[in-house]
């Protein structure tokens, strides 16, 4: 039973197709890999997953239920986080405002609460700021929590922003190349760490990305996109010697090499 | 925005803060008719200034309609009083209210536009709004304006530029911290992140739409306020205060001070309305002079005031932490 299925989607901009037909199935506690050359449509499929994008034809369902025509802010609601390829940290906020700004939709908080100050609003701070405390340890970035979010290097920001996706209790996350610009060990370290928060959260993943040895290594399943169509999906080992996949990263054999 | 929760005892600067607070009650006593008369408007400024920051400054709305949310207010509270009776410890929210219901019909069409669309549509509401100061006079007393009776608070007669100082005192401590509670809240948090990246809000389940009519709301609300207490300090009242000028002042004050903080708003509100006054000396040089700072501190100081004190640790550490 997936947790997240995406059925038939086909989305077009301005006559050009970015995706066609594609099919995608994420199970619980998975990670799967979405790869593919450069405007394949994998930063596309995500924004279509968390809403940003509505696709012209086909369905998301997560658990069951249709979500193709939620708002964003209402599928994050439901459990989707995502991070995204050009970071969008919230700059003016210290570390630990941008993880609570994570946890919005664990507060209940209303505008009166919070113009009085009640004693509720006090509390669930109080467990808000704990909450995003214990997702920075995860990382191992407690010790930054109250400093600007400018201040840290680009690898502590991409943490903060898996971090600030973690926080709360999303089942699925979109990974959007959680590994550019790290270095080779620094990759390996978030491999780890992607396969911790699956282990230990039973968060499922669908993450995109460019480092192949990353996704080799850490995914359960891995789907291929070109041209916007799924040409290739299975297990890592799988992938590794399809045909269809190797002519698209590579070429074609014996062609204009 | 920094640090929650998880207070010390009483620091450094929280100990500082109630003895300034604790001070301004203390200010009539110092204080001849004129200059009271100043400090009072000045708090009313400082007001106003909160409310846009909130707006403005957090959220990152672009709307020009202060003036008119302001002047919605002032005719709202006073004519509640002058036509019907009503006592002004209950026209001044109600005016405030006004103010936001206006501000609230306002925001669904805002929200479909950015930046400098956004602000020529709110510009021409603002004026829109001034005409119907004028022309409704029925109502409004048109263009020559109307004469405010002091108010009074159950019996007692606020008559005195001191007394009045009093209210708009106690009101803008009220409204100052209801603005840090607010914005130390997830609701704060909320604001900031649509200001920063509207689609990484929406993915923290932040609904935009909503947020954005919220911001609208209480700082319209906070500008009917402050026309309130507006109305009782000068205690007349005319369209013509309330026009593009008026908006261009808040904003003055808001980037003076500095975008984002609440202390920088009520420093931007201090200096800008008590530079005049204090070159009133120059007379012939006041308003050279006056502008001639403003450059200044824009060249110099290009976060604002707020901005500026930041490098300092103890104002980061002491002052911030307690007013955001």
């Amino acid at each position: 039973m997936p947790i997240l299925k995406v059925n038939n989607i086909s989305i077009s901009f301005g006559g050009l197709r970015a995706l066609t037909e594609v099919n995608l199935e994420l199970s619980k506690g998975d990670i799967v890999g979405l790869i593919g050359p450069n405007g394949s449509g994998k930063t596309t499929l995500l924004n279509v997953i968390s809403g940003i994008y509505a696709p012209e034809i086909g369905t998301i369902h997560l658990q069951d239920k249709e979500i193709t025509l939620l708002p964003p802010h209402a599928r994050a609601a439901k459990g989707i986080g995502r991070t995204f390829q050009i970071q969008h940290l919230f700059s003016n906020m210290t570390v630990l405002e941008n993880v609570m700004t994570g946890l919005h939709k664990d507060i209940r908080t209303g505008v009166f609460g919070a113009a009085f100050r009640f004693k509720r609003v006090r509390a669930e701070e109080r467990i808000a700021k704990e909450k995003a405390l214990e997702a920075l340890k995860f990382f191992r970035l407690q010790e930054m929590a109250n400093r600007m979010i400018t201040d840290l290097s680009s690898i502590e920001q991409r943490m903060v922003e898996i971090a600030r996706a973690l926080a709360t209790n999303h089942k699925i996350i979109l990974l959007d190349e959680p590994a550019a610009a790290l270095s080779p060990a620094m990759v390996i370290e978030l491999g780890t760490l992607l396969k911790r928060i699956r282990d230990e959260k039973g968060v499922s993943i669908i993450l995109v990305e460019h480092v192949i040895s990353l996704v080799l290594t850490v995914s359960d399943k891995i789907t291929v996109l070109n041209f916007g169509r799924v040409i290739a999906e299975g297990k890592p080992d799988k992938i590794r010697r399809d045909p269809a996949v190797l002519e698209a990263y590579l070429g074609k054999e014996g062609g204009y090499a | 925005m920094r640090n929650f929760g998880n207070r010390p005892r009483m620091s450094l600067g929280a100990g500082a803060g109630w003895i300034v607070i604790l001070a301004l009650f203390f200010i009539p006593l110092a204080t001849n008719r004129y200059v009271q008369y100043s400090i009072n408007l000045t708090l009313v400024y400082m007001v106003l200034a909160l409310g846009l920051n909130l707006l403005f400054g957090y959220t990152g709305q672009f709307a020009f309609a202060n003036a008119a949310f302001f002047g919605i207010g002032a005719y709202a509270c006073s004519l509640l009083t002058v036509r019907l009776g009503i006592p002004f410890w209950f026209s001044l929210p109600l005016g405030g209210i006004a103010a936001m219901f206006i501000g609230c019909i306002i925001s669904v069409p805002a929200l479909r536009l950015a930046r400098f669309y956004l602000a020529i549509m709110t510009m021409a509401l603002g004026e829109a709004i001034q005409w119907v100061l004028i022309h409704w006079d029925r109502v409004t007393f048109g263009p020559s304006g109307f004469q405010i009776p002091p108010p009074s608070i159950g019996g007692l007669l606020l008559s005195s530029d001191r007394s009045v100082y009093y209210v708009n005192l106690l009101v803008t401590l009220f409204i100052f911290w209801m603005a840090r509670n607010i914005l130390g809240s997830r609701i704060g948090r909320a604001f900031v992140a649509i200001r920063d990246s509207e689609v990484a809000a929406q993915c923290m389940a932040i609904p935009l739409t909503r947020y954005k009519i919220l911001a609208y709301a209480i700082s319209s609300f906070y500008a009917g306020i402050a026309g309130g207490l507006y109305a009782i300090t000068v205690g007349y009242l005319t369209p013509e205060n309330f026009g593009i000028i008026q908006v261009t002042l808040h904003f003055c004050m808001v980037m003076v001070g500095g975008l984002g903080s609440m202390i920088g708003s009520v420093a931007g509100a201090l200096v800008l309305t008590s530079l005049p006054e204090i070159l009133r000396d120059y007379q012939a040089y006041q308003e050279i002079i006056y502008g001639f700072i403003l450059l200044f501190i824009l060249i110099f100081m290009p976060r604002g005031i707020s901005g500026a004190l930041k490098r300092f640790r103890w104002f980061r550490e002491e002052i911030e932490k307690l007013t955001l």
